[in-house]
């Protein structure tokens, strides 16, 4: 499964309940839209890094990497090249 | 105390001994006091210029923001008595709150939105202010609240005194009676000044706070600051804790007040070693137990900080003990010893007081206590016995008088800030077709200290779609009452008189769920 499948899937299970894909565009903000509040987004993170083995440092915990599916995707493939 | 006084007179007060200071800070803009007192005239000018009457009810749906505190105070100012919402409520609970509090004048942000449903399921509308962004023509009962700044009518009538009703808090959803907390002003300031003096704040202090002013925590946190000439910056959440640390350090914040999850999620993430926080003398903690393992993880975590361990409840206007944080350690567990004009006393179920170290139900007593619940003499008459609150939680005082907390004896589910009656999830669950019956009750939780977990049996020959009852709460009911478990039983635990056993549903084992 794609990075952007895998994220958005868990992002709409698990917050929105539902497969429905139309209900969250991959660039909505994530808290903005009320889907997810300060421990939703905790989960997020600990589902990023067990996932896709990466760590998520303090630093990196900022909207610009988590506020969309967008963003979440383009941070996740950022840091599996730098793993690579 | 002056008997005269109230928290409008405490804002003024600081708004004379230091006019330029920084009253609230907010996206980068600062108010001053001067300035946030000319809008809270404004907003007095105006109400009563239309007709506010004193005790009038005025309705607040609104984030926390500028244009609350001057709304706020200016509802108060006026002679109102103001009715804080949750805003992030659903309509059917705005709509059931107002309707109880007959609010006739309701501020609202424009970008709620609820908004739209809610002003249509209101008969009679209550004169109705928006607040953000407006392109609406103003009419008698749909005005502008950028446009009531700038008209700054000034109040004619003369202020209330300590004696006169400020407040209702509603503790409770739609399921039931709702439970509307009424408080004087003498309530309110008899705390506010308790609490400014154990806490010792002056005009030099400045707390980042993102505690809804909605709720009674946050509500005295907003009267404190404002009391003591000091300065409050708004944050919008915690959602990512290390920008708010960063905020810390960044405006020198001298305080900062959380519940017990808000330093779970700080401490989790966030090596608060490697911030410059020397500017932070104390931090504060209420809104439901901190474990003595986050306690003393906090500790390490802010050596130079005060660390205040705080208990109170709505019906007290905030506070009820406080734990000096030099008994911090020594005392680990306990919520600590009455505040200023409070008594404290643990008893039996006939009303006798316990002996030290004894459990029984706390009871409290003092210029803080609620003067009832709105329209509702029954449940006023259960809660409040001869001046005394009975709290409904049980604990016990040690030797040296300080209280321990061993539970709640009501049903009330505390996660993170919020408060949670599982009557009012129960409600929206048992809408779901295929559901026969529903329990819902609060488990342990790392962070949040209690989740919402519902236990759900099905109908015969139903299949249950676990995944789409969750769907359903979420779209009627506010996302912190969302269930975060949920499990199928076959049946529910009860009494022979059929009444639910939740204690037993609480000690069925881990949460768990299939969604």
């Amino acid at each position: 499964m794609s990075i952007r499948k895998s994220i958005k899937s868990f992002i709409l299970r698990n917050y929105l309940f539902t497969d429905d894909d139309s209900a969250l565009s991959d660039t909505e903000s994530l808290v903005h839209a009320g889907i997810v509040d300060s421990t939703g987004i905790l989960e997020l993170i600990v589902h990023v890094e067990e996932a896709w083995g990466i760590q998520v440092l303090a630093e990196e915990m900022v909207p610009d990497n988590f506020d969309s599916v967008d963003r979440v995707v383009d941070f996740i493939s950022r840091k599996q090249q730098i793993l690579v | 105390m002056d008997s005269s006084s109230t928290i409008v007179d405490n804002l003024r007060r600081s708004v004379e001994r230091n006019p330029e200071g920084c009253a609230v800070s907010q996206s980068g803009f600062d108010l001053s006091y001067s300035k946030l007192w000319a809008q809270v005239m404004a907003v007095a000018g105006h109400l009563q210029g239309r007709g506010l009457a004193c005790g009038d009810r005025v309705a607040l749906v609104l984030k926390n923001s500028t244009a609350y505190i001057a709304a706020y105070y200016g509802a108060l100012a006026a002679g109102g008595i103001v009715v804080a919402l949750n805003a992030s409520a659903k309509s059917p609970d705005l709509a059931q709150w107002i309707r109880h509090s007959g609010a006739t004048w309701l501020f609202i942000d424009r970008d709620n939105d609820q908004s739209k449903t809610l002003l249509d399921c209101l008969d009679p509308r209550p004169c109705t202010v928006w607040v953000g962004a407006s392109a609406a023509t103003p009419t008698d009962c749909l005005q502008d609240f950028d446009a009531i700044l700038a008209a700054a009518e000034m109040p004619t009538r003369s202020a209330p005194v300590g004696h006169d009703l400020a407040s209702i808090l509603y503790t409770s959803g739609t399921t039931g009676r709702p439970k509307g907390v009424l408080l004087r002003h003498a309530n309110l300031l008899s705390n506010t000044n308790a609490i400014v003096d154990y806490l010792g704040l002056g005009r030099d202090d400045s707390s980042v706070t993102v505690l809804p002013f909605y709720y009674s925590y946050g509500n005295s946190v907003l009267n404190t600051h404002l009391s003591a000439g000091a300065r409050i910056s708004l944050a919008d959440n915690l959602v990512y804790p290390q920008l708010l640390v960063q905020r810390l350090v960044d405006e020198r914040s001298t305080g900062f007040a959380g519940v017990s999850s808000t330093y779970s999620l700080l401490l989790s993430r966030v090596r608060l070693a490697d911030y410059d926080l020397s500017s932070l003398r104390y931090v504060t903690q209420a809104g439901g137990s901190m474990s003595p393992t986050l306690t003393q993880s906090l500790v390490a975590a802010l050596p130079q900080c005060a660390i205040f361990v705080m208990y109170g409840q709505t019906e007290a206007s905030a506070r009820l003990c406080y734990l000096p944080p030099d008994r911090l350690l020594e005392k680990m567990g306990s919520v600590g010893v009455a505040v200023q004009d409070v008594r404290i006393e643990v008893r039996h179920d006939d009303g006798r007081k316990t002996n030290a170290d004894e459990i029984g139900e706390v009871w409290a007593r003092g210029p803080n206590v609620m003067v009832g619940y709105w329209r509702d003499p029954v449940a006023t008459a259960a809660t409040l016995q001869d001046d005394w609150l009975k709290t409904g939680d049980s604990g016990y005082q040690d030797q040296d008088g300080f209280l321990y907390l061993v539970g709640r004896r009501s049903d009330i589910i505390k996660a993170g800030a919020h408060r949670i009656h599982p009557a009012d999830v129960e409600r929206v669950i048992a809408e779901v077709p295929g559901v026969e019956e529903v329990a819902v009750v609060g488990v342990d939780d790392e962070v949040l200290g209690q989740a919402v977990k519902a236990f759900v049996v099905a109908t015969p020959g139903v299949s249950l779609d676990l995944m789409g009852i969750r769907a359903h709460a979420r779209s009627q009911l506010s996302s912190y009452k969302v269930p975060k478990y949920l499990e199928l039983v076959a049946s529910l635990p009860k009494t022979s008189s059929g009444k639910v056993r939740r204690g037993e549903l609480i000690n069925m084992g881990a949460p768990k769920h299939e969604a």
